[in-house]
């Protein structure tokens, strides 16, 4: 038992020294540190300014008819927020050994005597505050600029969802990282990936108007059902499933997802280190 | 050097960069391909929004209630701008991830002879790029492109980048000195997707509507929307050509100067090859 404590506490020392480094690392780049801050921001405004420009104001009946909320704004702002999420796994957690590369770190973190997983953990601890803090700031602003209005009751429930949609996406992103690995130039994986992703997650219009064959691959997503749950909480949207169907879909997604992350994981480390390219640029 | 050893210098830099592609063959693939997975969303969001493929409102703002061909159409001319700004603006950054600027730099060449290469290529490979996508397009989502909007449209295009290659020259000075400038790249593409009819009609908001005149591509977009959506004849166009024109020899002369101050100074630091 007491060496079991004493594991876990260095494996947790280990997670956060790594949390660390990535903050210091992005601080000593200032100018960009809050460039990326106002990064979210700034790629959602066109999404809400096309709507108004569509609808002309903020409230549209088709949209209501769709899923009983008028309120473009809010519906595309708190869909908005899983870009976010998205990119922390397909590009935060996703590039983080190729930034080790970069840096020429690589060899010296999996030289360390902890297991890979606790250097994985770390980046995503990092990727997940990181994020946290962007959206934050997000929602603060569009708040500001266009009065969002959400039910405060359903913002518990929000975060319990979003806590079951990460431990996915911490998969998903894992298994990114490690792509990188063999695939070197992995910035095109994620690219398309993402692009694919941002389709089929209904974030700025309901999963009705999706061509069948998309609705089908979006059921497949954690985002999908944190996006839509979110919003069900949040201002009542109607979803084809129930909230019950939704958290379970989410835990089966999330043990899929992490499955799936730490199985090619620990395959492309393995065979990376048996084929000597784990230093290979 | 005499123009025939220019014009054999920027051959060179145009058949270096073609080899460059040519080795990676699924980029030219992925980019026919990805501005459309940019737009997708803002047709999804249009149909759950409007329920069809065009609104009254939006008439209002554009002169035509069709958003589709709108989001087309500013994802394929934008394709030049990002191009520009990443594959000239950001040349000699790549050069330095190479190992190759202080050769280039060295060389009795005039660096803006070999910027004027990369220019070119840049240019010959979002052509094939937006050429592509005008394909995909017309086949696959109805955009109405004929022969006689192609012109006019080419001709509006060319007023575009060349007033923008300028810009992205003095960008490329501007990455000699302060080296790693991937973060303002991403800051100007805020600039563009913000402040210029990309995505969205600029005219929804006054504060869009007034910095966006800043943009040149602001006149090129609305000018090609014009010739395309509102089968405007190009020489109905004179005033938007006429800015384009000031602006272009503003930016060519601002972007030469700029280029050439910055690449002194650097030189003067010593932190030419300064990673």
């Amino acid at each position: 038992m007491k060496n079991f404590i004493k594991k876990t506490m260095h494996y947790l020392r280990a997670i956060w020294a790594e949390n660390m480094k990535e903050w210091r690392i992005e601080l000593t780049y200032k100018a960009d540190f809050i460039r990326g801050m106002i990064d979210p921001l700034v790629y959602a405004m066109p999404y809400l300014l096309y709507g108004i420009a569509l609808v002309g104001g903020r409230t549209s009946q088709t949209l209501n008819n769709l899923v009983g909320t008028d309120d473009l704004i809010t519906f595309v702002t708190l869909g908005y927020i899983f870009v976010g999420f998205l990119n922390m796994a397909l590009w935060a957690m996703g590039f983080s050994l190729r930034k080790e590369q970069y840096w020429g770190t690589l060899e010296s973190v999996f030289a360390s005597p902890v297991p890979r997983w606790v250097f994985a953990l770390g980046m995503a601890l990092h990727s997940t505050l990181h994020q946290g803090l962007m959206i934050f700031l997000q929602i603060i602003v569009i708040n500001l600029i266009f009065k969002l209005t959400i039910s405060p009751s359903g913002i518990l429930p929000s975060l319990v969802v979003v806590g079951l949609m990460l431990i996915a996406l911490y998969g998903f992103g894992m298994m990114i990282a490690s792509l990188t690995l063999i695939l070197k130039q992995g910035w095109l994986v994620s690219e398309a990936l993402s692009g694919i992703m941002m389709i089929i997650t209904p974030i700025a219009y309901p999963l009705a108007v999706l061509p069948v064959f998309l609705k089908k691959a979006a059921m497949f997503l954690p985002t999908t059902y944190g996006v839509m749950t979110v919003r069900h909480f949040l201002i009542g949207e109607q979803m084809s499933f129930s909230v019950g169907t939704a958290f379970i879909r989410l835990t089966v997604l999330g043990i899929f997802w992490v499955g799936v992350g730490v199985l090619i994981f620990e395959l492309i480390d393995r065979k990376t280190r048996r084929t000597g390219t784990i230093g290979h640029y | 050097m005499n123009l025939k050893n220019n014009l054999t210098v920027i051959w060179a830099e145009f058949k270096k960069s073609v080899k460059i592609w040519i080795s990676y063959p699924i980029m030219l693939v992925f980019w026919a391909i990805a501005p459309f997975m940019w737009v997708l969303p803002f047709i999804f969001q249009g149909k759950a929004l409007v329920g069809g493929l065009s609104s009254n409102a939006f008439k209002e703002l554009t002169g035509s209630p069709h958003y589709l061909p709108f989001v087309l159409i500013g994802a394929m001319v934008s394709t030049y701008i990002f191009s520009g700004l990443w594959g000239v603006g950001n040349s000699l950054r790549e050069e330095t991830y190479w190992g190759t600027l202080e050769y280039i730099i060295v060389s009795p060449t005039n660096p803006i002879v070999v910027l004027l290469g990369k220019t070119l290529a840049e240019f010959v490979y979002a052509t094939v790029n937006v050429t592509m996508q005008a394909i995909i397009a017309t086949i696959f989502l109805g955009l109405n492109l004929t022969i006689s909007k192609i012109l006019p449209v080419l001709l509006i295009v060319l007023l575009l980048v060349i007033g923008f290659y300028g810009f992205a020259i003095a960008f490329a000075g501007f990455t000699l000195l302060i080296k790693e400038a991937h973060g303002w790249v991403h800051t100007l593409e805020w600039v563009f997707y913000l402040f210029s009819p990309i995505r969205y009609p600029v005219e929804i908001s006054p504060l869009t509507k007034t910095l966006s005149a800043l943009i040149p591509l602001t006149y090129a977009l609305v000018a090609i929307r014009a010739i395309i959506l509102l089968n405007k004849n190009v020489l109905h166009l004179q005033q938007t050509i006429l800015i384009l024109m000031i602006m272009d020899i503003f930016l060519l002369i601002i972007g030469y100067f700029t280029f050439r101050y910055l690449e002194r100074k650097t030189k003067q630091a010593g932190t030419l090859a300064q990673y």
